[in-house]
């Protein structure tokens, strides 16, 4: 794994991001890393989630609370950060909008949450999406609907890996943004289940 | 023509809004109704701007400001975006308004003109 810009606080060696490999000390967190760093992960929209899943255990055995309640305050500390962080960048990267809108701001591309939309045809069909959610009664309607809306979250999100690989971040923006509703969808569904 | 309807959504988190206004041949508006699929905040939201547009006219409705809606149910930071919704529901809701309005007398100016032409051919 690649390692930060200053050594191990304990030993001054070339340290780990999380963790120094030659003391076995915590660091602490450092910002600069990113989350696919974290877990060995190119960096890039397509993920293999089984090493995702794999590396974030890895870590929460270094982390855990248990396994570090004999070392120093500092450490501990730092461990309780680290792992908060673990968790987030895990969290971010599992789910396919999150990760999204995450490596559009790797990109430096903040994807504008403050702008209202106002794209007829999207809301439209969100409207009538979310009226059929509203008035399906039974099970089985709501896990048809449901499958419609993962079918078409994942059309948006091939649409999103086609636009940002091409650099079209305005296109991807709008893919996010359907991608967000999709999402909201499939939570009110849930509630209903 | 004089119906307008507003269809705006928050992208942050997903709500979807529809406003609809009614006006009398006076320009005010004599009816307004509204569906929103969001969090509370939203439904409060909207639910307030269809109340204050009733009565007025469309100069008085663009008067009508996210910051008096956010004010009037007290929201917390975090759900200003749902009285900016609002806002400019209500805006979009004028707009739509106004092209219909447009339309409508473009007909009209039309149809005088099919009138015109037909009175010279005869």
């Amino acid at each position: 794994c690649s390692e930060s810009g200053a050594g191990c606080w304990n030993c001054g060696e070339k340290a780990a991001f999380l963790f120094c490999n030659s003391c076995r000390s915590i660091q602490p967190v450092d910002d600069s890393v990113d989350y696919f760093q974290i877990f060995g992960l190119e960096k890039k929209y397509e993920i293999d989630p089984g090493s995702l899943e794999g590396k974030y255990k890895d870590w929460q055995k270094k982390l855990h609370p248990d396994l570090v309640h004999n070392k120093s305050k500092k450490e501990r500390d730092y461990a309780a950060e680290q792992s908060a962080k673990v968790t987030e960048a895990c969290r971010t990267l599992t789910k396919r909008l999150s990760r999204a809108m995450y490596i559009m701001k790797l990109n430096g591309v903040n994807v504008n949450e403050e702008e209202t939309i106002t794209d007829p045809t999207l809301l439209m069909e969100i409207m009538e999406l979310r009226e059929a959610i509203s008035e399906a009664d039974d099970s089985t309607s709501l896990n048809q609907i449901r499958s419609q809306v993962q079918e078409k979250l994942k059309q948006w999100s091939d649409s999103f890996v086609e636009a940002f690989e091409s650099q079209k971040f305005d296109d991807a923006v709008k893919c996010i943004q359907r991608m967000t509703y999709y999402e909201r969808a499939c939570e009110e569904i849930l509630k209903k289940l | 023509p004089n119906v307008g309807t507003g269809l705006v959504g928050a992208p942050q988190c997903g709500d979807v809004m529809k406003l609809q206004v009614k006006f009398d041949g006076s320009g005010q508006i004599i009816d307004a109704k509204f569906k929103t699929f969001g969090c509370g905040s939203a439904i409060a939201a909207s639910s307030v701007a269809t109340e204050w547009v009733k009565g007025k006219s469309v100069e008085e409705v663009l008067t009508i400001k996210n910051s008096q809606i956010a004010k009037h149910l007290s929201l917390p930071p975090v759900k200003l975006h749902c009285s900016m919704l609002a806002e400019d529901a209500i805006k979009a809701a004028i707009k739509n308004y106004k092209e219909k309005q447009d339309k409508a007398n473009g007909e009209t100016v039309e149809t005088i003109d099919s009138t015109y032409l037909h009175g010279i051919g005869s």
